[in-house]
C-alpha cells in the first residue's frame, strides 16, 4: 500500500478517473435504459461498444482516407472529421442496438415470459458479435489515425488537463443533459416511463410498447456509441474484446449506482472511474478491479438497489 | 417415425462409409509425415502464431517442392490461443494422430501443459520462441528432457540484456517496471530486476488485455521521476502504454521484450511516440537473416515476415533435416536430434547444437532493436 502516489497525484488521478467514468456513465446508459424497460441484462450492449469503437475507426480511415501515420488536423476540419466520427459511431451503434433487439428479443419476449431466455440470447448475440469481429480482424488490435492533437488545455492543482479529457467531460455532461430533458420532458420520454413503472397498464393505455422498447435500445445505442467514440479519441486503440472489458465495468458502474437509472448510471460510472483511478495508485493496477467489486458489494449490502436506487415499485427511468 | 428410421438408418450407413474413406489414406500412406504447430492460431495472441505457422509453412512449401520420397505435411490444428488451460487438450490432439512426428510449440505455458502427452508419445519437440527459463531447468517440474528443445535463448539471457539495453547511456538510471501478469511477464521481470539492482526503483502490473487506461502507473512514474521505464508484457499493451506514457510527457527511455517486438507495436503506438523504444528479442527477423527467403515469404503471404518467423522456419527444417537422413519414426527423429552429433546450420548461417537439458549449446543470441522513423530497426547483439 502506497498512499503516497495518491497525494502526490491527486489532482491527475482524479480528473483521468472522472474522464474514464464519464465513458463508463455513456456505456452504462445502454445496459440501464434496457433494464428500466424490460427487467432484462442487456449483455449485448458491451459488443454495441466494440462495433461503436470500430466504426470510429473505419470513419477515419475509410471516410477521410486517415492513416496511422496522418498528422492530427486543426479548424474546420478537425471539427467535422470528429463530428462525422461520432454521428459515425453513434448511428451504427444505435442501428446495432436496435437490431439486436428485433432479433434476438422481441421474438422471445411475445412467446414466452421467462427472461431467462432473453438473458442466454444475449449472451449468445455477445459472444456472436465479438467472435465474429474477432475472425474478421484476425484477433488483431486496431489503432486509430489520431486527429486530435492531444495538447494541455491547462492545468489545475498542478494536473495537466488535455483537450481529449476535457472534450469527453463537456460532451458527456451535454449528452446526459439531453438524454435526462427527454426522458422526462418528451412524450416518448414519458411513455419510456410509463413502461417502466408498469408493463401491462401502459400497454392497455394504449402505448405502443414495440415502437418505445426500440426507442429505449436506440437511445442505448447512441449513448454507447458516444462512449466508444470518446474512447477512441483518448485510448486510440481497440481490439474484438474491448466490449468484454468496458462493457463489465459499465455494467457495475449501473448496479453501484442503480440499474434501471439513468441518475444513478451517472453516479455509479463517475464512482467507478475515480475509484479505479485510486486504487491502482494505491494498492497496484492488478487490484483495480478486486478494489471496484468489493466496493460494489458493500454498497448492495446496505443499499442493494445500488446508491440512487428506488423500490422495485417505483420509477425506473 | 419409420421414415425418420430410415434416415437415421442411411446417416449412419453414409458415416460409416466416410469414416472407410477418411481411414484408407491413412491407413496404406505411411510415406506421409506430418509436423505440427502448436500456438495461438487465433485469440487476442494470434499474430505471433500466425507469423510461427508461416515460417512452418514456408519451409515445408520448400521441401516438398523437392519432390521428396517422404512427404511432410503441416497437422491441421494445435491452436493453443496461447492459453495455458488449452495447452494440454491441443497437445493430447497432436500426440494422438501417429502421421505427427515432430512439434513446434510457440509458447511456454501452453507447452508445459502439453508436455505429459509429447513425453509419453516421444514426439520431439522444437520450440522457436518458448523461453521460460524452467523448460530447460533440470530442477524444475516443467523441465521438458529428453523432448524438448528450443533453438532460442531463454529470459534469463534476456533479463540481463532488457535491463543493460534500457539502462545504457542513462544518468542516474531510476528503472519503473511493468508487468502484464502473464507468466512470461512475471518471469521475464524477475531476472529484469534482480539484474538492475539498485537502479529498480518501483514497478506495477497491469493485467493483459484488461486495462485501457494507464493514468494511475503512469501517475506512480512520474511520482518516483523515473527515467527508465520497461514493459515486460506484449506488444497490444505495450503500445497503448506508450503512447499514453509519452501524451502525458514523459521523456525518459521505453524499453521492451520480445513480447514487444512486433511490427505492430510502433503503428499502435504512434510513429512520435514509439520512436526511440529500445527492445531485446532472442530472434533474427528474416530480412536479415535470408533476405531471399523474406521475398519469397512475403510473396507466399502476403505479409512481412513477424516475430519468430526465422526461428519456426528453423525448427522445422531441423525435422525436415532429420527426416532427410531417413528417420521417419518419432523415435528415430527425437533420438537424431538428441545425438551428441547432431548439428544444423541455420537460416543465418549459424551452426547450432543442443545441450542434453535442450537449451542451445554455447552463450546464446540476444538481439538489440531500436524503433525508428516508424519502423523496428536491428541495432545489434543486447
Amino acid at each position: 500500500m502506497d498512499f503516497s502516489v495518491l497525494t502526490d497525484q491527486f489532482a491527475s488521478l482524479t480528473i483521468d478517473g472522472v474522464a474514464l467514468g464519464f465513458i463508463y456513465v455513456l456505456i452504462a446508459l445502454g445496459y440501464t435504459m434496457v433494464y428500466g424497460v424490460l427487467r432484462l441484462i442487456n449483455f449485448a450492449n458491451s459488443e454495441v461498444f466494440m462495433l461503436g469503437s470500430f466504426a470510429t475507426i473505419l470513419v477515419a480511415t475509410q471516410v477521410f482516407n486517415k492513416t496511422l501515420e496522418s498528422d492530427p488536423l486543426t479548424g474546420f476540419p478537425l471539427v467535422y472529421t470528429m463530428l462525422a466520427m461520432l454521428l459515425g459511431a453513434m448511428i451504427v451503434s444505435g442501428l446495432i442496438s436496435v437490431l439486436i433487439e428485433i432479433v434476438a428479443y422481441r421474438r422471445l419476449r411475445s412467446r414466452t415470459s421467462n427472461r431467462l431466455t432473453s438473458l442466454i440470447s444475449a449472451i449468445g448475440v455477445s459472444i456472436f458479435l465479438a467472435e465474429g469481429v474477432r475472425i474478421l480482424t484476425s484477433s488483431a488490435p486496431m489503432g486509430t489515425p489520431r486527429i486530435l492533437e492531444k495538447n494541455t488545455l491547462f492545468t489545475v492543482f498542478g494536473a495537466d488537463v488535455r483537450v481529449d479529457t476535457f472534450l469527453v467531460i463537456i460532451f458527456a455532461i451535454i449528452l446526459l443533459i439531453i438524454l435526462d430533458t427527454f426522458v422526462t420532458k418528451t412524450r416518448l420520454g414519458k411513455g419510456i416511463r410509463a413502461v417502466s413503472m408498469d408493463y401491462d397498464t401502459s400497454r392497455l393505455m394504449g402505448i405502443n410498447l414495440n415502437k418505445i422498447i426500440s426507442t429505449t435500445f436506440l437511445i442505448g445505442g447512441l449513448g454507447t456509441g458516444a462512449a466508444s467514440f470518446f474512447y477512441i479519441t483518448v485510448y486510440e486503440q481497440t481490439r474484438f474484446s474491448i466490449g468484454f472489458e468496458l462493457g463489465l465495468a459499465a455494467f457495475t458502474a449501473a448496479v453501484l449506482g442503480g440499474i434501471g437509472n439513468i441518475r444513478g448510471a451517472f453516479a455509479g460510472g463517475i464512482a467507478l472511474g475515480l475509484i479505479e483511478m485510486y486504487s491502482s495508485a494505491v494498492f497496484g493496477t492488478q487490484w483495480r478491479s478486486i478494489t471496484a467489486f468489493v466496493i460494489l458489494v458493500l454498497v448492495l449490502l446496505f443499499k442493494p438497489n445500488g446508491i440512487f436506487g428506488e423500490s422495485l415499485q417505483q420509477a425506473r427511468v | 417415425m419409420k421414415k425418420n428410421k430410415v434416415v437415421a438408418v442411411a446417416t449412419a450407413v453414409a458415416f460409416a462409409a466416410s469414416t472407410v474413406v477418411a481411414f484408407a489414406p491413412a491407413a496404406q500412406a505411411a510415406d506421409v509425415l506430418k509436423i505440427a504447430y502448436q500456438g495461438p492460431l487465433t485469440g487476442p495472441e494470434a499474430q505471433t502464431g500466425t507469423d510461427g505457422i508461416r515460417g512452418v509453412k514456408l519451409a515445408l512449401k520448400y521441401y516438398n517442392a523437392t519432390k521428396p520420397k517422404v512427404k511432410v505435411e503441416l497437422f491441421n490444428g494445435g491452436d493453443d490461443q496461447g492459453d495455458d488451460a488449452q495447452g494440454g487438450t491441443v497437445g493430447a490432439g497432436i500426440a494422438a494422430d501417429p502421421a505427427v512426428v515432430g512439434v513446434l510449440t510457440a509458447y511456454s505455458g501452453p507447452t508445459i501443459a502439453a508436455l505429459p502427452s509429447y513425453k509419453a508419445a516421444g514426439i520431439a519437440i522444437v520450440s522457436p520462441s518458448a523461453t521460460r527459463a524452467s523448460l530447460t531447468d533440470p530442477a524444475s517440474k516443467d523441465y521438458g528432457s529428453p523432448v524438448f528443445h528450443r533453438i532460442v535463448s531463454n529470459d534469463d539471457l534476456q533479463g540481463p540484456a532488457l535491463a543493460r539495453v534500457a539502462t545504457n547511456g542513462v544518468k542516474d538510471p531510476t528503472v519503473f517496471v511493468v508487468d502484464d501478469q502473464s507468466s512470461y511477464s512475471v518471469g521475464l521481470t524477475k531476472f529484469v530486476k534482480a539484474s538492475l539492482g539498485t537502479a529498480y526503483e518501483a514497478g506495477d502490473s497491469a493485467a493483459k488485455g484488461a486495462v485501457s487506461d494507464f493514468s494511475a502507473t503512469i501517475a506512480k512514474i512520474k511520482k518516483v521521476k523515473a527515467n527508465v521505464v520497461i514493459y515486460t508484457g506484449y506488444y497490444a499493451d505495450g503500445a497503448k502504454f506508450l503512447k499514453q506514457l509519452r501524451d502525458k510527457g514523459y521523456k525518459g527511455v521505453y524499453a521492451g521484450g520480445d513480447g514487444v517486438l512486433n511490427s505492430a507495436f510502433p503503428k499502435l503506438a504512434g510513429k512520435k511516440q514509439a520512436e526511440g523504444a529500445r527492445l531485446t528479442a532472442p530472434t533474427v527477423p528474416l530480412e536479415v537473416a535470408s533476405p531471399k527467403i523474406a521475398a519469397d515469404f512475403k510473396k507466399e503471404f502476403g505479409a512481412d515476415p513477424g516475430v519468430y518467423s526465422t526461428e519456426a522456419f528453423d525448427a522445422t527444417n531441423i525435422f525436415l533435416q532429420a527426416i532427410k537422413a531417413g528417420k521417419t519414426t518419432r523415435a528415430d527423429i527425437l533420438a537424431y536430434i538428441n545425438a551428441s552429433s547432431f548439428s544444423y546450420k541455420n537460416t543465418a548461417g549459424v551452426t547450432l547444437k543442443f545441450q542434453p537439458s535442450g537449451d542451445l549449446s554455447g552463450s546464446g543470441l540476444m538481439n538489440q532493436f531500436v524503433v525508428k522513423n516508424g519502423v523496428i530497426k536491428i541495432n545489434g547483439k543486447a
